[in-house]
Order: structure tokens, then C-alpha cells, then sequence
């Protein structure tokens, strides 16, 4: 018999005790079978499935057996391991299962080595391309395969590069939008830092579809191992002919450089981009005319996001029919996520579009993070809004979410539970919006620092019931009037939130009370006598010595002086504070 | 570098596949980073050099389990790829010790791990 490998891990209770227990029961079995030199028992620490008891995979044949129990062990070792066979009733099957197109060798290849690149198959599709095939073979395949803009917008790419190809151009500029920003996201990055030859393939196709003459990345510059990696690989790629003069010897030429943003928000915006690449301020223009007719420096442009640049080479490579294989109908392909917020496996996600939220959460994620009670996901970032419970079986892509009254947006994915407060949460996002807004038109400027002063008082308990129909109408103006994206969409948080927890609104307006706790304003913080050890941990961390006793007589929290900063709440390690 | 021929992609390809040693690879994008993976990939350094093995470090972009960096990967010949989470320096000593030097899989610390002829 060959050497097996059998993993276990305990994924009910969290129990590395009760995974060591199991370990110990199956090697005194194994020692009674004669079989311990043969297999090897290994306790992880993850096993890609959650809540469902004692889970083993066994390997090298690949089975994988969920809620085992102890009893369960010698037949496992006596129809698995001896002989080779499945036992049908402990089988697991997954639901869900992520698919790596983008990510898939994010992780596997050295991203400073441009051989490991071609070695996966790299740069096949852009030889294919430009040696056997033509622009217009591009364009087809890529209309063809259904890929949509993963920035959010979800424009047809095929379409995209089109239009751009149609127009006459002596300069045509091919960017490549990296200026990630959504709070939670990072998706962008991690391709860039993992795999950013693929990016560059991406830049040098659609280069070569739409006859660009020079290609920009367009990162932001608090991102710094990116841009270090993209610069090495861009020089690898010249030094091999793969990017600049005549590319792989053919008639076609694209130079490629980086220009980096400088952390503003409101770049991400293609005309605010373009702005910035001019070298001039990085605020929006209206549209038309659209970046594919007059973009940088007036010359027609494309411009992708990282995700999408990173889809186009596999394309290419096996054709649009593989790739319309995967997703939805209106929505093909995979979408990578950052799974992040109050989720117990915090990282990056790849699926097949049409997978469900619940899959994402529960499957993939593992749930929320301290077995809290689950509230919402929010997608789409400041653009984007929260998605409750009730649709957690909805599967995600670019129409549903839109339905919801979200987006899919770039593809940042917070988890929330129980504790956050969707006040707390919808004031977070228009902040950011309103600190972001580049201030040159009025809807945006003003509509979004009014909302949030009125978000502000509900949530010192200073609002009143008109604030919600005030919050509604000053959306509705900055959706119609705003210049660009970032206007529209900024109130969408607060809206999806009112639409899905008026009531969370209404608790706090009306009883001055903050029903996920996170309000500090409206909290009143308690020392519990009871609970109390008199160690004085609270009264030594309480900024403003609101707190006073000693450890004879126990500490009581002077009302007076208390800030309701929630320190000594924090502090406790006994639970003798309570907030109400 | 001198400039290649449309041929040469299939050349680099083969000769890249043809080389197949051991090797343990390290995530180190921001994430890996963050969490310490630069500390880890120093360690590994000195105990290749310290104990004159051959095996190759590499690095590589993230895995996309970024709650559980480091991550390192092991691949040894006649051993399953193991792929060892939340590593830090004395996890990675360990990992040379028992894994690569005696070919004994860490207990506790793996979160993949694939059958040898898998990849």
C-alpha cells in the first residue's frame, strides 16, 4: 500500500482540542491496524470547509469526508485507507467553489520574473495575436466573450476597444486604471504585486485591438511594491521585445510607462484621470465627449482597470466560447473579491459570477468572524450599499446587485454583523465621499456635506423624523445633478441603508438609542457592581479620570466628566462595564 | 536581456519546465508583508545558507488567503506540495528541520496541501 496523507481539523467548535483528541483516537487506531508507518495524520489549521464537524481529506486520493465522528474512524480505515474506497454517506460535496482565471497564477509564479510568466503561458496570447491574427480578430473574440468592466461600470470591453479603434487618431493611448481606492478593496493590488505581466499582456492587446501608440499605468502612489513590480516587469517585457519597438517583431510598437496618482478619490473617474496624467488637476469633465473619442491629451483612449486587463490574455489564448462558459447570461466570466469586515477568512475570492452572497459569506468566508449575528454585506464601496440578510441567496452580478440598490463595483466585499450600525455605517462612506469631493460641482460639494450633518446629529441623537425624507431629497438632487460618478453615487449608502433599516434610523431619532451599540453618543456606560473586581483597570485608562474609587470601596463613573469614548468598556476584562 | 523571437516563448517554457527541483516559496505581497512574510523569508535565507542546502527560495504574489499570512509553500520530492500558514521565524526554522531535512509535515500550521503529481 502506498503512503497515504490523511488531514483533519475540527470545524464545529474551534476546538484545536478537539481536533487533537481525534488525532489521538485515529493513531491509536491506526497502531491497532499496523498502519501508522504508512499514513500520516496532520492537524491544520484550515480546512476550506466550515461548521461542519470533524472534517479529513485524505490524499493522495483526494476524498474528502465531513461530520466524522469518532465511531467513524474504523471504518474510514478499513474502506479508505486500506482498500482505496469511498464511503458514500460521510462524502462532502461542496456547494461552492472559487475559480481562478485572474488570480490563478497569483500566488504561483515569482511576479519579479518575467520567465516564470511566459513558462504559465504567458504572452502566448499576445504572440497569437499579433503574429497569426489582427485587431479586428481581437476585438471579436473579445465582444464575443461577454467581458464587462470589472471597475464597477460593467461596460462591455469588447464595445469599449470598438469605439476607440473606430476613431482616427494619429496618438491613441491605451490606460490601465489602477487607482484603486474603495475602502476594503484591494483586489487591483494584489494582481499588480502577484502576476503583473498578465496586466501588462492585457495593456499590449487591447494596444494592439484599438492601434494605440503608447500605453499608461495609472497607479496610485500609496501603492509602492505595485508600482516597484509593474516598472521590473515593464522593463523585462522591453528588454525581451515584448513591449516597446516592433513588438515580438512585428509591425506593432507600444511603449509603456507608469504615471502615479497622487490619493485622490475622485481620479479613479476616467476624465478626472486623464486630468491627472495631463499633469493638470485631477477633477471630472462632463461626458460626452467619451475617453474613446477625445481622451489624454485630446487623442482617443481606453481605459480598463487592472482586473479587467488581467481577463483579456486567457481569452485570447482559448477563446471566447471558454470563457462564456463561465458566469451568468448578461454577466460572464469570474469576479475576484476582497472579502473583508467582520468575516472569519479575510482575503481575496475568485468565483464564478452568479454565486450566491450566502456561498461567498458562509462557504467560502467561513462566516462572520466571532459568531456574531450576520447583518449585511456591503459591495461597491462609497458608490455601492448594503445588502441585509433577505437576499444573502442572490446570485452576484452586475444586474442583481443593481436591483438590490448596490453595485458590484470594483469588488470590495465588507462584512457586517450585528455590532455595526448601519447610521455609523452610511455616515463612514459619505464622509469618505465628502472629504474626497474635488469641490467643483455644487451637488456633490454642498448636497454631500449637508447629508452629512444631518447624519451626524441622528446619530448624537440630535435628528428628527424630517431628516429622513431631508436625506432622501438632497440624494435624489446629487444622483441627477452631480458632474460625475462620484456625486451620483455617494449617497447610495445612506439610501440602501434607509431603504433596508429605516427602522435603525427611526431608534435612533426617536428613543435616542443605538440598537448595535456603536452611537458613543447616545450610549451611557455603567460600572456593574457586581461584576466588579475592583481592579482599576478602568479607572487607570479612562483619559478624562472620570472614574473614581479605589480597590477597597470598588469605581463608579462620574456622568459629569464621562466623554463616552468607550475606553473602559474596552479595558474590562471582566464585562463589569456595560453600555446601554 | 537581448530581445526574443515568437519561438523563444515556447523555448523559455520548456526549459523552465524541465527544471523541477525543490523549492519553498514564500507569499510576499503587501498582506505577506504586512504580517511578517519579509522576517520569514530572511530566516529561510540563513538556514539555506547555514546548513548548505540546495533547495531554492522563492517568492511569489498572494495565494488569497491573507487572513493567514505568511504563507509558505514546501515542495519536496516524494512529498505532498504543503502549503504552511501564519508562519513566523521560529515556524520557518521548524519547517526546515522536520519538513525539508527529515520530511515530517508540521503539525498545526498547514492549510493546503495537494498530492505530489497534482501540480
Amino acid at each position: 500500500m502506498n503512503e497515504k496523507t490523511v488531514l483533519m481539523m475540527d470545524t464545529s467548535a474551534e476546538g484545536d482540542a478537539a481536533t487533537k483528541d481525534f488525532h489521538d483516537s485515529f493513531m491509536n487506531a491506526l497502531r491497532e491496524s499496523d498502519l501508522s508507518a504508512q499514513i500520516n495524520l496532520v492537524r491544520v489549521r484550515d480546512i476550506g470547509i466550515y461548521n461542519h464537524g470533524m472534517v479529513l481529506k485524505i490524499l493522495p486520493d483526494n476524498i474528502t469526508y465531513a461530520r466524522v465522528e469518532p465511531a467513524d474512524i474504523r471504518r474510514i480505515i478499513g474502506v479508505t485507507l486500506k482498500h482505496g474506497n469511498r464511503i458514500q454517506d460521510l462524502e462532502y460535496k461542496p456547494r461552492a467553489r472559487q475559480l481562478r482565471l485572474v488570480l490563478k497564477n497569483c500566488g504561483r509564479i515569482d511576479p519579479e520574473s518575467i520567465d516564470d510568466y511566459i513558462a504559465a503561458d504567458g504572452y502566448q496570447a499576445l504572440r497569437k495575436a499579433v503574429i497569426e491574427g489582427s485587431p479586428g480578430q481581437v476585438i471579436a473574440e473579445m465582444k464575443a466573450s461577454g467581458l464587462r468592466g470589472r471597475g464597477g461600470g460593467g461596460f462591455p470591453t469588447g464595445l469599449k476597444w470598438e469605439m476607440t479603434a473606430e476613431v482616427a487618431s494619429a496618438e491613441k493611448y491605451v490606460i490601465c486604471n489602477a487607482d484603486e481606492g474603495d475602502p476594503g478593496a484591494y483586489m487591483d493590488r494584489s494582481v499588480l504585486e502577484g502576476n503583473p505581466h498578465a496586466v501588462i499582456e492585457g495593456m499590449l492587446l487591447a494596444g494592439y485591438a484599438v492601434g494605440a501608440t503608447q500605453g499608461y499605468f495609472y497607479i496610485r502612489a500609496e501603492y509602492p511594491l505595485a508600482i516597484e513590480r509593474v516598472q521590473r516587469a515593464i522593463d523585462q517585457a522591453r528588454d525581451y521585445g515584448l513591449a516597446g519597438d516592433t513588438i515580438l517583431g512585428s509591425g506593432f510598437s507600444m511603449p509603456l510607462d507608469i504615471r502615479l496618482g497622487a490619493g485622490a478619490f475622485v481620479c479613479g473617474e476616467e476624465t478626472a484621470l486623464i486630468a491627472s496624467i495631463e499633469g493638470k488637476r485631477g477633477t471630472p469633465s462632463p461626458r460626452p465627449p467619451y475617453p474613446s473619442v477625445k481622451g489624454l491629451w485630446g487623442s482617443s483612449t481606453v481605459i480598463n482597470n487592472v482586473e479587467t486587463l488581467a481577463n483579456v490574455a486567457p481569452i485570447i489564448l482559448n477563446g471566447s466560447a471558454w470563457f462564456a462558459k463561465f458566469g451568468t447570461e448578461k454577466s460572464k466570466g469570474t469576479k475576484v473579491f476582497a472579502v473583508t469586515g467582520k468575516v472569519k477568512n479575510s482575503g481575496l475570492i475568485e468565483v464564478p459570477m452568479g454565486t450566491t452572497l450566502r456561498d461567498i459569506v458562509y462557504e467560502i468566508g467561513g462566516g462572520t468572524a466571532a459568531g456574531a449575528r450576520f447583518k449585511a454585506v456591503q459591495t461597491g464601496g462609497p458608490s455601492g450599499g448594503v445588502i441585509p440578510e433577505q437576499f444573502l441567496d442572490t446570485g452576484v452580478d452586475y444586474d442583481n446587485l443593481q436591483k438590490l440598490g448596490s453595485i458590484m463595483g470594483s469588488g470590495g466585499l465588507i462584512v457586517m454583523d450585528e455590532n455595526d450600525c448601519m447610521v455609523d455605517i452610511a455616515k463612514f462612506y459619505l464622509k469618505f465621499c465628502v472629504d474626497e469631493s474635488c469641490g467643483k460641482c455644487s451637488p456633490c460639494r454642498i448636497g454631500g456635506w449637508q447629508m452629512l450633518h444631518i447624519l451626524e446629529g441622528i446619530s448624537e441623537g440630535r435628528g428628527t423624523l424630517e431628516d429622513l425624507d431631508r436625506l432622501q431629497r438632497i440624494s435624489k438632487a446629487m444622483q441627477k445633478a452631480s458632474l460625475c460618478g462620484l456625486g451620483q453615487t455617494a449617497a447610495n449608502p445612506v439610501l440602501s441603508t434607509l431603504k433596508y433599516f429605516e427602522d435603525e434610523y427611526r431608534e435612533h431619532i426617536v428613543n435616542h438609542r443605538c440598537p448595535a451599540r456603536k452611537c458613543k453618543a447616545l450610549l451611557n456606560f455603567v460600572i456593574v457592581s457586581n461584576k466588579c473586581k475592583k481592579c482599576g483597570l478602568c479607572a487607570r485608562t479612562c483619559p478624562e479620570k472620570a472614574i473614581t474609587g479605589d480597590r477597597e470601596q470598588g469605581y463608579i463613573i462620574d456622568k459629569t466628566r464621562c466623554i463616552n469614548c468607550g475606553m473602559c468598556f474596552e479595558a474590562c476584562k471582566f464585562d463589569a462595564v456595560e453600555r446601554n | 536581456m537581448a530581445r526574443i523571437s515568437p519561438d523563444d516563448l515556447g523555448a523559455i517554457k520548456k526549459s523552465k519546465a524541465e527544471h523541477h527541483g525543490d523549492f519553498i516559496r514564500v507569499g510576499m505581497s503587501t498582506c505577506g508583508i504586512a504580517a511578517g512574510a519579509d522576517k520569514v523569508f530572511r530566516v529561510l535565507g540563513e538556514e539555506i545558507k547555514k546548513r548548505g542546502s540546495a533547495i531554492e527560495l522563492r517568492k511569489c504574489g498572494c495565494l488569497g488567503m491573507c487572513h493567514a499570512e505568511p504563507l509558505v509553500e514546501v515542495a519536496v520530492q516524494g512529498m505532498p506540495r504543503v502549503v504552511y500558514c501564519r508562519v513566523d521565524e521560529d515556524c520557518a526554522r521548524e519547517i526546515f528541520r522536520r519538513h525539508i531535512e527529515k520530511h515530517k509535515i508540521l503539525q498545526d500550521y498547514v492549510i493546503e496541501m495537494q498530492s505530489e503529481d497534482a501540480q
